[in-house]
């Protein structure tokens, strides 16, 4: 790595000049000291108090002068001249890249807006079958409601089926913050990870995702929570999940794409649809 | 090979040579330039890491081996509460702040920092806010009686440090001693945060910003809301043990929860106050050591803020034990748990930066895969006590220690001596040692894993942190001796270290001004830099200026 130091030298002298600079000045240090000592007087002495009320003021009194009427300051003489930088590693052209090749970086993505109108729209769905759930089950559309409440009211989690079953006010507040807020951050994930996966959206969307999100939660819920757990049905909470992914996924397709920082680095044949087979990286390679 | 001109100019002048030592010390005593004050603040930090070290290994001493007698009990509280607020208050974020100081400056073409004489104001408060706390050794009960240290844990808290539980002087000393760090670490991020509002070299826009200096901006802003309430608290304990006031008095009305809210609105975001700038450092180092741009970098921005954000919503999960209530334990696991995504984002952006690189396996690059390991585990070990009822289980436990260890040691010393290597070269103007390196790497590696790793387990078998010993078979024994082993190794790693820094400095190979062939502003400066850093002020069009410079065919501005 030291090898291409014998390039890297200094060439002939073409200026001499001075830079302005702050003044060095000891008022900073006595009054870090002049404090110290003002402090430490209450565990010691009053006079060590004193004293440090003495740096203090003196202190105040000196950096007050190195600032007014005119900051002082030190001109620091500078000899100047042309320094090259350069290298110590050789580029080489890229090898083509094949066309079948799979893109590291997308080109174009969905905006942001995307994701959520996505989230809202499959938070929506996903209450038709969590309801039809509690319904079918327990002869009431507030199961499920106040179930999911319980990640807000702890101890509604091992409440009576009954209780559950009712109308609570505060459960619905509380199931309707923490489903918006889940429904929308997982539709913003979806939109940035859709065009990661742009071959199979519907199974991506629809069965992987909603699959694999259902998993870890399974797993980690039986630690943090093992009674929500063991109350919550799995087959119909992967039902209501496939719902959201698919019509999450659906709505988030239906956006239109914007160009990533990525677009803009192509050459112009490419950006202007003349050609498609471009190399999208540009690290450099010993 | 291409070799393409800088700038218009850089500096040639050397340091005058050869003066009295006493004109020396007057000139680092008055200093008010950004490197010099660096360079004090790291190695004042670096005496308060040997000290600090030397308190742990005496600790593991005592821990080694049961029914041990090796210290004092007295001792023994004395040795954790001061090991804890050394290497927190004294070490961790002055050698943090020391980097800043004199990395950001340089990273953004700037002279100096905002406010030159602050500066030197904060490092000096912050270093005698130091050795007043040490003075408690002599003076901890007042001049007219024996000296004793703080004894009532780093996080001291009430109504143990009351006057009833804690009479003489030694929790003033804590109190005042961190008060005192306080004032000096707010007025360092203010200056930071200055210097990189206002002072940054033309065409650098704040999405053209070295990663490091954005780090260092979410930081220092944690800083101001973490640091206040620490020193609002230290002086309300002052006024209940000075003139009768009663905030945290739980015999008058106070309340000691009061105090524990207090303590970890700052604690916890503390420890990213710590791992901000180890971030800082892998964002600079994993680059050039993998010959790639950082991938995502407005993620890793993005990600940056976000922690420092929700990093203010987590404290009370250092209080699950006290009984928060089910709104307040779901809350606090929700919003501990949501922290792991940005950094998640940052672990995997660290991945893909080195996917597909060149890696070149210098010591620095060796230090930063350490990092990224540990970080993980310590993350994973973080989602496990973040967890409300998990925690319940093995709250104050080694478990614990092992884990919050694994943050400071496996991911913040791990990063920070990365740096060490990686900016010697420019801090002296000499390389460091390679073998020598590659000795501390391996056998600071091998301790760390050696007293990290075991030490969880006694923790999930029941040992209690802060004990000063305990019984012969509980299935501890070993785990402590092996824990203890570690720690003598990560010590011969560390002598290895000061060394190499030592040595490097009078035999060193001369490292030119670019030795890493790197791409920030301070590559493009002589190294050691001269006292105004830039002759004249550069101009830059990317986030990679030297990479523009040195490969004009192919510059960043094309990408960005």
């Amino acid at each position: 790595m030291q090898e291409g130091q014998s390039t890297q030298g200094h060439e002939h002298e073409h200026r001499s000049d001075t830079v302005i600079l702050p003044a060095p000045t000891p008022w900073p240090l006595v009054l870090a000291l002049g404090l110290a000592l003002l402090i430490t007087g209450m565990v010691t002495h009053w006079v060590i108090s004193l004293l440090g009320l003495l740096l203090t003021l003196r202190a105040i009194v000196g950096w007050f002068f190195d600032i007014f009427p005119h900051e002082l300051h030190v001109a620091v003489p500078v000899q100047t001249g042309v320094m090259k930088i350069s290298s110590t590693r050789t580029t080489r052209e890229q090898l083509p890249v094949s066309a079948e090749h799979r893109q590291i970086l997308p080109v174009e993505t969905f905006s942001v807006v995307s994701g959520i109108k996505g989230g809202i729209v499959g938070g929506l769905a996903m209450i038709v079958p969590a309801a039809l759930f509690g319904l079918l089950k327990y002869h009431s559309i507030w199961y499920a409601v106040n179930l999911l409440a319980a990640g807000g009211f702890v101890s509604w989690a091992s409440a009576s089926t009954a209780f559950l079953c009712q109308f609570h006010l505060e459960g619905l507040l509380a199931a309707t913050g923490i489903h918006a807020f889940t429904s929308v951050l997982i539709g913003l994930l979806y939109g940035a990870m859709l065009p990661m996966f742009p071959r199979k959206p519907i199974l991506t969307a629809g069965f992987v995702a909603p699959l694999l999100w259902t998993g870890i939660l399974y797993s980690a819920l039986g630690i943090i929570s093992p009674v929500l757990n063991a109350r919550i049905n799995w087959l119909w909470f992967v039902i209501s999940q496939i719902a959201f992914g698919l019509v999450c996924g659906f709505i988030v397709n239906l956006q239109v794409k914007v160009r990533t920082p990525q677009f803009r680095a192509l050459p112009f044949a490419v950006r202007a649809g003349l050609h498609s087979d471009v190399p999208l990286t540009k690290d450099e390679d010993l | 090979m291409t070799t393409t001109p800088v700038l218009e100019a850089v500096d040639e002048t050397l340091e005058t040579q050869g003066k009295p030592p006493l004109n020396v010390i007057y000139e680092w005593l008055t200093t008010v330039d950004h490197k010099k004050i660096g360079l004090m603040y790291i190695c004042y930090a670096l005496l308060f890491l040997v000290i600090g070290g030397f308190e742990a290994v005496l600790m593991r001493i005592q821990l080694a081996i049961p029914n041990n007698h090796f210290v004092s009990p007295q001792v023994f509280n004395q040795l954790f509460t001061m090991h804890g607020t050394t290497m927190v208050f004294f070490m961790g974020m002055p050698i943090l702040f020391g980097m800043g100081n004199y990395l950001v400056p340089l990273m953004i073409g700037a002279r100096d920092m905002a406010f030159p004489r602050l500066n030197a104001f904060s490092f000096w408060v912050s270093a005698f806010a130091g050795f007043l706390l040490y003075f408690s050794y002599i003076g901890g009960s007042g001049l007219y009686a024996a000296g004793s240290a703080p004894d009532v844990g780093w996080f001291a808290y009430a109504p143990l440090t009351s006057k009833v539980f804690s009479p003489g002087h030694s929790t003033d000393y804590w109190t005042l001693a961190v008060f005192l760090s306080g004032i000096g670490s707010i007025g360092t991020a203010l200056n930071i945060v200055t210097t990189i509002l206002c002072m940054r070299c033309k065409g650098m826009k704040m999405s053209r910003m070295p990663l490091l200096p954005w780090l260092y901006l979410v930081m220092s802003g944690l800083v101001f809301v973490a640091v206040s309430p620490l020193t609002a608290a230290q002086i309300m304990l002052t006024f209940d043990r000075y003139l009768g006031a009663h905030f945290f008095d739980t015999q008058a009305g106070g309340s000691a929860i009061l105090w524990m809210h207090f303590f970890w609105i700052f604690g916890h975001p503390e420890v990213y106050v710590l791992v901000l700038p180890a971030f800082a450092f892998a964002n600079e180092i994993i680059p050039v050591f993998s010959r790639k741009a950082m991938f995502g970098y407005p993620a890793m921005v993005a990600a940056s803020v976000a922690i420092g954000f929700i990093s203010l919503s987590v404290w009370a999960h250092h209080m699950f034990t006290a009984g928060l209530g089910p709104a307040g334990n779901t809350f606090f696991v929700f919003a501990t748990m949501v922290i792991s995504v940005p950094t998640g984002i940052k672990i995997f952006n660290w991945l893909a930066t080195i996917w597909g690189g060149k890696i070149i396996f210098a010591v620095p690059m060796m230090f930063m895969v350490g990092f990224l390991f540990q970080f993980l585990i310590a993350g994973l070990t973080g989602i496990m006590l973040a967890a409300a009822p998990f925690n319940w289980q093995l709250s104050a436990s080694y478990f614990v220690v092992a884990h919050f260890h694994y943050v400071l040691v496996g991911a913040i010393v791990f990063s920070l001596f990365g740096a060490f290597y990686y900016w010697y070269p420019k801090v002296t103007g000499k390389m460091m040692d390679e073998t020598l390196g590659k000795w501390h790497f391996w056998l600071f590696l091998i301790g760390f894993h050696l007293t990290f790793d075991f030490m969880h387990i006694p923790g999930i078998l029941g040992m209690p942190r802060r004990i000063y010993t305990y019984e012969d078979g509980r299935g501890w024994n070993t785990l402590n001796l092996i824990v203890g082993i570690g720690a003598i190794f990560q010590s011969v790693g560390t002598l290895i270290l000061v060394y190499n820094m030592i040595r490097s400095y009078y035999k060193g190979k001369e490292a030119g001004h670019d030795p890493w062939d790197a791409w920030t502003l301070e590559w493009s400066v002589p190294s050691p830099p001269p006292s105004y850093n830039f002759a004249i002020e550069p101009t830059v069009n990317s986030r990679r200026p030297l990479w523009d410079l040195k490969h004009p065919e192919d510059p960043d501005t094309d990408y960005e």
